[in-house]
């Protein structure tokens, strides 16, 4: 169809386009990558009057592993980049895993990270991973900078934490420790389609035994969901024996499509998370 | 800035500076203000890879990339894989040679898809050759010649 013109704005620093945000309101969308939002523009879920484009501000591309033990990423950073980042494979391999799920080719040579999380799909790959891994975003608004854990700014479908006039600047998430484990699993109806369900796993094994588990679950209810039955269910258990400990998954609530039932996502959502501990625990175990 | 911008690309090696809408996908920027007709307008979605045309050497979908935000890129689409002559390219006979095309609306995608496998210079096997094309569509069901004609390009280029 054909788009409903609109005002460009190029902003040359986050504070030019908070400060854009600020003066159109409601009428403004972000650009960054445009990979969700030229979509929605295309097929007229989307009509702004105002596009303030930030995918060529100078900052928010670095990839930087702090002595502090987190990872940090510029909201700007590309699927593309993240999943063929070496330092960002070494130090949290969950991330890149998770990126390289993300649509096919294309969209991850244009789709950000800061994008992707403030779009706020609840069957996104990046945003799961930030719930399991407790990351936390930086945003500013131009005048003043605070720092959201991902769990507490992933509110809903399509609904976060952000101020209209906020945007994400970068992430910080903990570096994989010793002793612990990662799997990221993810079952779509072909490769590159949005996730029927997701779940990341982190497990840290100590002596034999899993002393710390982190299992988060994506599109299987209006955001990513941590699930804290099952991390508590899992202390003390042996790596082998993760499977036994999970029982039908709390906090869930699966929606019906035309891809699946809601009742066949329950189910897939176990069979993942079942499927991404023990490969976590595996890891763990080669680790230790 | 308004609902006009003023950008240049260099499409196919031909530079080109337009004044328009703001709002125009590189797609239709590309199509429509420069003339270059071979990236084609399917889902608008990003989605079936008929309009994936490289941005600076990468795979873009073009009808979900605003033009403004290509602004000074690099734009290679299907008629720049042709040699200096005119004639076909590598890429492009071999998709001839193994009748790769049938209808021909997802051509043009898949071939700079294909492209941008080849130009990474590694030798792909038959399972990373789909792969890499898996984001774009033929409902012509023809993705076996396809997958041939890009293994077929591969080895002449090893030769």
């Amino acid at each position: 169809m054909l788009t409903r013109p609109f005002r460009y704005e190029r902003a040359a620093h986050y504070a030019d386009a908070c400060d854009l945000l600020r003066e159109h309101g409601d009428d403004a969308k972000v650009l960054a990558g445009g990979q969700s939002l030229l979509p929605l523009i295309n097929i007229g879920l989307a009509q702004p009057g105002v596009v303030v484009d930030i995918s060529r501000l100078a900052e928010g591309r670095d990839i930087t592993v702090g002595a502090d033990g987190y990872l940090t990423l510029g909201a700007l950073v590309t699927h593309a980049r993240l999943a063929a980042d070496a330092r960002a494979r070494s130090a949290q391999p969950l991330l890149p895993e998770a990126a390289a799920h993300i649509g096919n080719n294309r969209v991850r040579n244009r789709g950000t990270l800061g994008g992707s999380l403030a779009h706020a799909d609840p069957a996104a790959e990046l945003p799961l991973v930030m719930v399991a891994l407790g990351a936390a975003y930086e945003v500013t608004s131009g005048h003043a900078s605070r720092s959201v854990r991902a769990e507490d700014f992933h509110l809903g479908f399509f609904t976060t934490a952000l101020a209209a006039d906020e945007l994400i600047v970068s992430v910080s998430a903990p570096v994989l420790g010793p002793g612990w484990g990662w799997s990221f699993q993810e079952v779509s109806r072909r490769d590159g389609d949005f996730a029927m369900a997701a779940v990341a796993a982190l497990v840290r094994i100590a002596d034999g035994l899993v002393v710390e588990a982190r299992v988060a679950a994506a599109a299987v209810s209006d955001r990513p969901v941590r699930l804290a039955d099952v991390e508590t269910a899992l202390t003390g258990c042996p790596p082998g024996g993760v499977a036994d400990r999970v029982g039908p998954l709390q906090g869930i609530s699966p929606a019906g499509d035309a891809g699946a039932s809601a009742q066949y996502k329950r189910r897939l959502a176990r069979v993942l998370v079942i499927r991404a501990l023990q490969e976590a625990a595996g890891r763990a175990g080669e680790a230790a | 800035m308004s609902e006009i911008v003023t950008i240049t690309l260099t499409i196919n090696g031909r530079r080109i500076t337009r004044a328009a809408g703001a709002h125009l996908t590189l797609l239709r920027w590309v199509r429509d203000e420069a003339g270059v007709t071979d990236p084609k307008y399917g889902c608008g979605e990003g989605i079936c890879g008929a309009c994936t045309v490289l941005m600076d050497g990468e795979p873009v979908s073009s009808c979900i990339v605003l033009a403004a935000q290509a602004d000074g890129a690099e734009i290679t689409t299907a008629a720049g894989l042709l040699e200096r002559d005119g004639s076909l390219g590598p890429l492009q006979r071999a998709f001839h040679a193994c009748h790769a095309a049938q209808c021909g609306f997802c051509t043009p995608g898949m071939l700079m898809s294909a492209a941008a496998l080849l130009a990474d210079g590694r030798t792909w096997s038959p399972a990373e050759i789909r792969a890499g094309l898996h984001g774009n569509l033929c409902r012509c069901t023809g993705y076996g010649p396809i997958v041939d004609a890009v293994e077929a390009a591969q080895r002449e280029r090893a030769q």
